[in-house]
């Protein structure tokens, strides 16, 4: 009777974890087909050569985008699988899921989550190109160290900002 | 938002900007005794994994070369990772130092464990990328491994920290449900002078 009492809440956590692990899973899982799948690999490259295409036309830069690459007479950049942010939204989204709110609220942190990021990681883009324009020498560093890091913290910041929100609905919302 | 929690988070962000650029300039200086650490600790795993054992690593500077032998006193060029490589570290100490709540002790504790883990994780990365190399050139199909390695490789700073500081943020976030509470959950307090 008392070993049942002490069990309860322990199989409640249990059936409350479980499927908040296999979603994790499944977005880990999503995220290795996805990378291996060309033709959608392809289309997001695409998508944000062109979105990065567009934004320097606004610019005055006289751009050619052609699938991942976007030239102009300046420089150019390739927008490859590491540069699209899937991974970092895949992890932003595992935190989503991972924590403890409704589902309409996760829904939200992932779509505030995706949304931030591509736009984040647009920013990173343009930037780049006027980095490579102006201060070619400093690319490699500004790429791979400023807005590598740059990404992660502004990523946790996002969450962290949407779970201090989220937290506190959830509680209201189940008391 | 609650103020308190925006600020908390604004502090972090302006902590981590500050001590990466702090330490982004000391990197070069460290980079290459990290990359001996990790090609020296890689190595007896090499010769482990393989059979026979094929690999070469060569650390010089801050660049890590990874080589074949192919016939007797000969070597072919696999990969070469550069300086960027490990720069997880520098994110790594950056995210401890700039994580509220954490007293000096606790601080350096995590920051030397997660030191800790971040290099076994890069020896496994080394290792199952050079292995995975080999596959491709052997013409299996290991795609999947190699997003999963490179995704475990990308977000192993961020795991540890989490793993390790998890307990600071709960603390933190809690301290903001309250503020939270306190702000808007009694129907007295609240008109009379209650923060949030």
């Amino acid at each position: 009777m008392i070993r049942s009492a002490i069990e309860r809440p322990r199989r409640r956590q249990v059936t409350r974890l479980a499927p908040r692990l296999v979603a994790c899973a499944g977005v880990v899982a999503l995220l290795i087909v996805l990378a291996n799948a060309d033709g959608a690999m392809s289309a997001i490259q695409g998508a944000f050569a062109r979105v990065t295409g567009g934004i320097l036309s606004l610019f005055g830069e006289t751009v050619t985008v052609d699938g991942n690459t976007v030239q102009t007479g300046r420089f150019g950049i390739s927008v490859v699988t590491a540069c699209t942010g899937l991974f970092l939204t895949g992890l932003f989204s595992i935190a989503v899921i991972a924590f403890p709110t409704g589902l309409r609220s996760k829904l939200v942190g992932i779509g505030i989550g995706a949304g931030g990021l591509f736009v984040l990681n647009v920013v990173r883009l343009v930037s780049l190109y006027y980095v490579g324009v102006h201060l070619p020498g400093w690319l490699d560093t500004v790429h791979l160290l400023v807005w590598q890091s740059g990404l992660i913290v502004l990523a946790i910041a996002l969450w962290l900002l949407w779970a201090g929100t989220q937290g506190r609905r959830h509680r209201e919302a189940t008391r | 938002m609650r103020p308190k929690l925006a600020r908390t988070v604004v502090r972090f962000v302006v902590i981590f900007a500050v001590v990466l650029c702090a330490l982004a300039v000391g990197w070069p200086h460290v980079a290459p005794a990290y990359t001996t650490a990790v090609a020296t600790l890689a190595r007896p795993v090499l010769r482990a994994v393989e059979a026979p054992n094929v690999t070469v690593l060569d650390a010089r500077g801050d660049e890590l070369g990874v080589y074949r032998i192919v016939g007797e006193n000969r070597i072919a060029p696999v990969v070469v990772f550069d300086r960027y490589l490990f720069f997880a570290v520098v994110l790594l100490v950056a995210l401890f130092a700039a994580t509220p709540g954490l007293g000096v002790r606790r601080r350096v504790a995590r920051t030397v464990a997660g030191l800790g883990l971040l290099l076994v994780l890069h020896v496994a990365y080394l290792v199952a990328s050079v292995e995975l190399v080999y596959a491709v050139a052997a013409g299996r199909a290991v795609g999947g491994w190699q997003v999963a390695v490179r995704v475990l490789w990308e977000a192993a700073p961020i795991l540890i920290w989490v793993v390790l500081t998890a307990g600071a943020w709960k603390r933190v976030l809690a301290a903001s449900r309250a503020e939270g509470i306190e702000g808007s959950e009694s129907p007295i307090a609240g008109p009379i002078g209650a923060e949030g």
